[in-house]
């Protein structure tokens, strides 16, 4: 190919297109990065960038946008974005046709690179050629990052990398990702390439296929491609059904398809094969000049420890092992953290507020915000501590092999495999869980997922739980070992997890109602996770959680703390400090809701008081218990729960004179919050991790909806049907 | 002009097979066949083309307990039930 390429955009427009990149200044190069899942693409851009990363979402669709910036070998400001892996431009899922979007500079935010990096797997070459030479056809300068070298050297795989960039005819550069060996020279080669001729199609098609493409190539000119792309579009579209939405986009389209796989066929191929066929074809002849194995004896490190994480019976039993230390880890390890959180903001709240004087700033800074603070910030282990695990988990390679496992079981209610860890770390806590949501690709299961991950009964229903079964279940053996207690417990949290495989089984069969999608997974070799790369992961999601869910949490701390402090009250000041606050909080805007929505909870068998706590738990669950501490005036109930179960023993109705709280009411307000999202926390990271802006908040009020309707629906049953059995009322 | 490509397959396209093919979902452990049809899909077929897995290449079944287990070129894949009937291959002799 001698001919140079026209560039595909005028250096002006390519000039107006450049935005802010490092620190504010304007970018010098823009850079997109691509490549296979495996290939250490991640861990490539966290070593160009470190912590230098933006996360957002791209435009109307719940695929993640990850942008960071790095300094070129002069200090030049580059701008690199993280395209999602991907197999192929050929769109077979949102995250492909996102990253086919963005390299021909059609997506919504018009962020048109100037090099494409793409990352390749040294021990995969012939499979990740696929991928490059698709994106080498897009009329952009390309770069290939050889990576995993080491693994490849040690492997026995030699690669002649001088021969590979004769054949590929674009810089190559090894690497070693997460070593950050291979960095700098990669960074020069994408200044160097910037300034070359964008690449071209490396192989000539057999004469026949050439002209029975020609009117489909005009038809894509037509569009407005140019005639590179047209070609690599031309060959792509051929395998694409005749159904596909992208096909009835563009004007005549379908049309010049049909007519190019009828010519296609009278020349002897078979249209839906041909670009696969031609493809490998010429990556046979690529890899068969470059690359030299040495013959491998003996079974790899990583096939013997398939044979255990695989194996009949050890495989199983050592996912167990890894799901319970995940559990553990998120569950019990993150508790002396979240204990030292709570104690630092409660130790810093007190100490700023002896500085000021007593009055309704003192007490918004340190109930208001400090506290609203507080709740935020004690996410922060739990979060790290799950996502630390999922990282290591992912990319060792051993998460692949657990959704293998648990595919099938997960199948049945139409989920997938992936969605086990989400779930199971939502006993611990919704809120990461639903987060870890990210590594499921297909979006409509992923939806299902965080839909019911709050089901899972978290552990801040514990205190609730712990509060009303004291109370009211008589602790009787019922078998040694085993207390009345003990399995009411155990029954709500089997309640939680069996009602959120159902639903998700009917938002599968109705609104998410999606082909089940038949597994296509790779198993990829195991590897050991590099600690840096790992670490500006964890640190950058609990960036992300801080400033996107952290800013909704303490807004709505302070609306709520607002509600429980006005109108002010007179007091009765001689009345101890903890009956003042009952007080205060009846006449407040929070009382009068109480009052208000007690009508609703009559037929539950609640009165205002526990209509109170329900709202203000509306913030969390724990809350629930705080307030009726403060209701009957007996202080901070957290501590001291005996004191508040007793009370509770001995309210009665003040119409009846029959007691307030039996053990049927009792367990109704249990089941109530089995099933009711009273957590904004959870709210606020489901609004963004369902797509951000509308999309976002109307599958949380979805969300949201559903389990009050569940809630309310499940505590009547309870409470009227238990009456109606004749259990006192 | 970039030199012409062998490409070895289209001359297979219109040779009938002459020896038996099955489904890959048939194939038993420890076997190993060669791609002569995909059927599923244009999304899925896409998938797999892109993953190497495409008409003229050699598979090994590692494992069918679950969903299968294969390896293609050097790399390990599951392919549900739903995937691999659709699949056709021509067995060969069984892995050494």
């Amino acid at each position: 190919m001698t001919s140079l390429q026209p560039p595909t955009s005028t250096d002006s427009q390519r000039a107006a297109q450049r935005r802010g990149g490092a620190g504010g200044e304007r970018a010098s190069l823009r850079v997109a990065i691509i490549g296979n899942p495996n290939t250490g693409k991640t861990t490539l851009f966290n070593a160009l960038t470190g912590l230098r990363q933006r996360v957002g979402n791209f435009a109307g669709v719940t695929v993640e946008r990850v942008e960071g910036n790095f300094r070129g070998p002069d200090g030049q400001p580059v701008a690199v974005l993280d395209l999602p892996g991907s197999y192929s431009l050929s769109a077979g899922s949102p995250d492909e046709q996102i990253a086919l979007e963005v390299l021909l500079g059609r997506d919504k935010d018009r962020w048109r690179p100037d090099v494409v990096l793409v990352v390749i797997n040294a021990m995969h070459l012939d499979r990740n050629l696929f991928l490059a030479s698709q994106v080498m056809e897009l009329g952009v300068p390309v770069v290939v990052a050889l990576n995993q070298f080491d693994v490849a050297e040690a492997e026995g795989v030699a690669i002649d990398v001088p021969e590979l960039i004769h054949e590929l005819g674009v810089p190559v550069v090894p690497t070693v990702a997460k070593r950050g060996e291979g960095i700098e020279p990669l960074k020069r080669a994408l200044f160097i390439a910037a300034t070359l001729p964008a690449p071209t199609r490396r192989f000539a098609l057999p004469a026949a296929a050439d002209t029975a493409l020609a009117s489909l190539r005009d038809c894509l000119t037509a569009d407005g491609l140019s005639p590179i792309a047209a070609d690599m579009e031309s060959l792509r579209v051929l395998g694409m059904s005749r159904t596909d939405a992208h096909l009835a986009q563009v004007p005549g389209l379908a049309d010049a398809v049909i007519e190019a796989s009828d010519a296609l066929r009278i020349a002897g191929f078979v249209p839906a094969r041909f670009e696969s066929e031609v493809r490998y074809a010429w990556i046979s002849e690529v890899v068969g000049k470059t690359v030299t194995t040495r013959v491998n004896t003996g079974r790899s490190l990583s096939d013997r420890i398939d044979a255990i994480a695989l194996h009949r019976f050890y495989g199983p039993a050592l996912f167990l092992l890894v799901m319970v230390l995940v559990f553990q880890a998120v569950f019990s390890w993150a508790t002396p953290m979240m204990d030292g959180i709570e104690w630092l903001i409660g130790t810093a709240g007190k100490a700023i507020g002896s500085q000021m004087p007593a009055g309704d700033l003192r007490s918004l800074i340190v109930d208001g915000v400090f506290a609203g603070v507080g709740s935020v910030l004690v996410f922060l282990p739990q979060i790290a501590i799950l996502f630390t695990a999922i990282g290591v988990l992912e990319h060792s390679g051993y998460m692949a092999r657990a959704a293998y496992l648990m595919d099938r079981v997960m199948r049945k209610v139409g989920l997938h495999g992936k969605s086990f860890i989400p779930m199971l770390s939502g006993y611990a806590c919704a809120v990461p869980g639903i987060m870890a949501t990210r590594t499921i690709e297909d979006p409509k299961d992923r939806l299902a997922t965080i839909m019911v991950v709050p089901l899972m009964s978290c552990s801040a229903r514990l205190p609730v739980y712990t509060l009303l079964i004291g109370a009211f279940v008589p602790p009787i053996a019922l078998v040694p070992g085993v207390t009345l207690q003990g399995a009411t417990m155990l029954f709500m949290y089997l309640l939680g997890t069996a009602v959120a495989l159902g639903i998700a089984a009917i938002f599968k069969r109705t609104l998410l109602k999606g082909p089940v999608r038949p597994m296509i997974l790779e198993l990829p070799p195991f590897r050991w996770p590099s600690p840096r790369s790992l670490a500006v992961s964890v640190v950058q999601r609990c960036q992300l959680f801080v400033r996107r869910a952290g800013t909704v949490i303490l807004s709505l701390s302070i609306v709520l703390w607002a509600m429980a402090t006005y109108p002010k009250a007179t007091v009765d000041a001689t009345l101890p400090v903890a009956a003042q606050q009952e007080q205060q909080l009846e006449h407040s805007v929070l009382g009068h809701v109480g009052k208000a929505i007690e009508p609703l909870v009559r037929p539950l068998g609640y009165d205002w008081k526990i209509g109170v706590s329900i709202a203000a738990s509306f913030a969390a669950r724990e809350v629930f218990v705080s307030t009726m501490g403060t209701i009957y005036g007996v202080g901070d109930a957290s501590t001291d729960d005996e004191a508040l179960q007793a009370r509770l023993k001995r309210e009665r109705n003040a119409v009846t004179g029959k007691p307030a709280y039996t053990p049927l009411i009792a367990i109704g307000l249990m089941v109530f919050y089995v099933f009711a999202l009273m957590c904004m926390s959870t709210i606020a990271v489901t609004v963004r991790e369902a797509g951000g802006g509308r999309l976002g908040w109307s599958w949380a009020a979805l969300q949201f909806g559903y389990m009050l309707v569940l809630a309310y629906g499940a505590a009547w049953i309870v409470y009227a049907g238990g009456k109606a059995l004749g259990f006192a009322g | 002009m970039p030199p012409a490509l062998a490409l070895p397959t289209l001359q297979q396209n219109d040779a009938q097979p002459t020896r038996t093919t099955c489904a890959l979902a048939a194939c038993r452990a420890g076997s190993r066949a060669t791609v002569v049809d995909i059927e599923c899909s244009a999304d899925e077929a896409c998938r797999l083309r892109a993953l190497g897995l495409c008409e003229g290449t050699s598979v090994n079944v590692i494992d069918t307990r679950h969903a299968m287990l294969l390896e293609v070129r050097g790399t390990r894949l599951a392919l549900g039930s739903a995937i691999t009937a659709g699949i056709t291959v021509q067995p060969q002799s069984a892995q050494a």
